[in-house]
């Protein structure tokens, strides 16, 4: 029993020993960065921020925000930042935001989604109403900072650029095999035919992973007044355009596998120019410059076959945006270093400086000299009578999910558009 | 002997204290969810069994359930019986042994992910290495992965993947045995097969048990491989019970489902391992 209590006791003595090593240095560090202050002659104290974003990976905004982010520091020497951005493939970010914010390991300053993703973190007051945040500037945004506005009435992100989603375009192909581009709804699907006929695949698209597709037959099939519905209503034009995608599956338009392949090969497959068509977002252009077909795709907007007057509307806006924490905020410590390195984002310079590496519609200023693919998708936003968010954006994920994924079975003939529908609504309430 | 007893606590208690926190104690965690609903972070509502209610009646989740199942006997089968087979003949050569043991066992030193992207790119229709072989032939494409087919083709990278960790088990086992039985045998003039099945399987019935339950077992927590080949299709016809609870958990935020999910899958497989135990409940030989 001595032998026990004795090795207790070392072990207990060995950590105690490590604890004040610890503090021993940390001191040790606080005693340098004093005499450091004392020397250049100032009282700035040092601070360290933590952003997080979805800049990273593949994004090609990744290596702009991290120059931006040392260029403030540069500027700012008491302040260094911690880039724990990654990127927003597979929605793990949802899963870090979420861990991060319930475990109070926020950021202090985060691009995020401003949709249905923050509603908790908005509820539990875990980010700052922007209006009301002192030092904070909001001026010189255009529509997008709006857009952002709460049902509760407070702004809680200033957008940085917005996206669109649209009908990618292979028109050497179009081109190539003599078929019109479809900017009609009789088009399109006379599009998907002559292409079937061919070894070209009409719409290169995943079944499975159909966000886009989901979304766009959604607004072809209602119009606006529809796609802006909640899965609630049970829009008989979602379950139409749930009905209308098998239908074009029948017809060929999607590749065989589709029911397996995930967006990843649907691009990749319109990249080795194997498809005429993809729905895809703004963000889509970074990867096609890459494969050298920048100058030879257009983007349209989903034709509408309810309203063909209503055509040109499209999917959009400006869902991820910069939220500053309570927590960072309410610091006496980070908050005057937090709010200096928001309007430093937001401001006109980087927002455009990001927006150039991207492609994508600023939210301040405006892009000059665009190449002109590029600036055909800008127009499609500038000149759409209408732009909505995506339906994932503000409807229940499950019941999204559901949707999405059962598209499958309603290409199989196993279930309706309608059956699909309701027990998505279902899953909702 | 008292003093031994508290080395032994003593050494054991690190362990005991991480497996309690990164095993016991999320599984309560885990558990204590499936009674809510929530998305695991904010919004959290206490809702007795209606997960579990869902559960029973969960088209998708009796589909993958039943999948899961058939993927544990062609697993248990093919994974078991090859490593079995490949180590009675690994041992039984007298040249190259160690260069097959290598060659049997580097699948599973390459990652499941890395092995479903290979094998994504092998079955693709369009650019897969399969069809462009057929292509090449002057044949048609064939369609690899459908409604029908999806299990059989997630099943092949799956044995594939593990077979060399039971051969590696097995064929431990089988050199373990001592040369005396099978010199002894030799005398009463025993054949090939005879030599397998009525000395060396019973001899290594043990391990076989043990390859057994750890292939039920693991085959109930595959994941990786179903969602990088089909992500559970065609429709459902691929989903299994890891798949469709991290699709729940985190792609819809439904974590109380999740979990009731993850809770079924724990419960399956103490229940098969349970019955594979008595199954094969024989008395241990020793030598």
């Amino acid at each position: 029993m001595k032998k026990f209590f004795l090795i207790l006791a070392l072990l207990v003595m060995s950590l105690v020993l490590i604890a004040c090593g610890g503090t021993d240095s940390d001191s040790s560090g606080d005693n340098t960065s004093d005499d450091n202050d004392k020397e250049e002659g100032t009282k700035t104290e040092e601070v360290e921020l933590r952003v997080v974003t979805t800049m990273a990976g593949t994004d090609p905004a990744g290596e702009v925000f991290q120059a931006v982010l040392d260029d403030f520091q540069e500027e700012n020497n008491h302040i260094t930042i911690v880039n724990d951005s990654q990127s927003a493939d597979a929605g793990t970010i949802r899963t870090k935001i979420n861990t991060d914010f319930s475990s109070g390991n926020e950021p202090d300053l985060m691009f995020y989604f401003n949709t249905v993703d923050a509603e908790g973190i908005i509820d539990e007051g875990k980010v700052v109403s922007l209006e009301d945040a002192e030092g904070v500037d909001l001026s010189g945004f255009n529509s997008m900072l709006e857009q952002q506005r709460n049902d509760d009435g407070n702004i809680y992100a200033a957008p940085q650029s917005g996206f669109y989603e649209a009908i990618f375009v292979n028109t050497a192909l179009f081109e190539e095999h003599g078929v019109a581009l479809p900017a009609t709804w009789e088009e399109y699907e006379a599009a998907i035919k002559a292409f079937a006929e061919t070894d070209i695949i009409p719409v290169a698209a995943s079944t499975e992973d159909s966000y886009y597709v989901v979304e766009h037959y959604a607004l072809a099939a209602g119009g606006m007044e529809d796609y802006k519905k909640d899965i609630s209503d049970k829009p008989a034009s979602w379950a139409e355009a749930l009905d209308l995608i098998g239908e074009h599956a029948g017809l060929g338009a999607f590749p065989q596998d589709a029911a397996t392949i995930d967006l990843a090969m649907a691009q990749d497959m319109f990249k080795r120019e194997q498809a005429a068509m993809i729905f895809e977002g703004s963000w889509f252009w970074g990867q096609l410059e890459e494969a050298g077909l920048g100058d030879k795709v257009t983007v349209l907007p989903m034709p509408i076959k309810a309203d063909p007057s209503e055509t040109g509307s499209i999917v959009g806006g400006a869902s991820q945006a910069w939220f500053i924490s309570t927590k960072s905020y309410e610091n006496e410590d980070t908050r005057d270093a937090v709010v200096k390195l928001f309007n430093y984002i937001t401001s006109e310079e980087t927002i455009l400086r990001i927006a150039e590496a991207t492609g994508q519609p600023p939210a301040k200023g405006e892009l000059t000299d665009l190449p002109a693919h590029i600036k055909a998708g800008h127009d499609l936003v500038t000149n759409a009578p209408a732009v909505e968010l995506p339906i994932n954006d503000r409807i229940y994920p499950e019941s999204f999910t559901h949707a999405r994924t059962n598209v499958p079975a309603i290409v199989f003939g196993e279930k309706t558009g309608q059956q699909v529908l309701d027990e998505a609504a279902e899953l909702a309430e | 002997m008292k003093g031994d007893r508290l080395y032994a606590v003593l050494f054991l208690a690190p362990a005991f204290l991480i497996a309690g926190m990164f095993l016991y104690y999320p599984f309560f965690e885990n558990l204590l969810q499936s009674f809510y609903k929530t998305d695991g972070f904010f919004n959290s509502t206490f809702i007795g069994f209606d997960n579990y209610i869902r559960l029973f009646s969960d088209e998708t989740a009796r589909v993958a359930t039943l999948n899961s199942l058939e993927l544990i006997v062609y697993v248990t089968i093919f994974q078991v019986g090859f490593a079995l087979v490949l180590a009675i003949m690994v041992d039984a050569i007298r040249r190259g042994a160690g260069f097959f043991r290598t060659a049997f066992f580097f699948p599973i030193v390459i990652s499941g992910a890395a092995i479903g992207l290979m094998f994504t790119l092998i079955y693709n229709y369009r650019n897969g290495l399969l069809n462009e072989i057929l292509v090449s032939l002057g044949l048609e494409r064939v369609l690899w992965l459908t409604e029908q087919s999806s299990l059989y083709m997630v099943a092949i990278p799956t044995v594939w993947n593990y077979v060399g960790f039971y051969f590696v088990i097995l064929l431990t086992a089988i050199q373990k045995i001592p040369n005396d039985f099978y010199e002894a045998a030799k005398l009463e003039g025993i054949t090939g097969p005879q030599k397998m099945f009525k000395l060396t399987i019973p001899l290594i019935l043990s391990d076989l048990k043990t390859c057994i339950v750890l292939a039920i077992t693991g085959t109930l927590k595959i994941f990786e491989l179903v969602y990088i080949i089909t992500r559970g299709g065609p429709g459902d016809s691929s989903e299994v019970l890891g798949t469709y609870m991290y699709q729940k958990a985190f792609e819809d935020t439904a974590m109380g489902y999740g979990a009731t999910i993850a809770v079924l899958i724990v419960v399956l497989g103490l229940l098969l391992a349970f019955i594979t135990n008595k199954l094969l409940k024989r008395d241990e030989v020793t030598y």
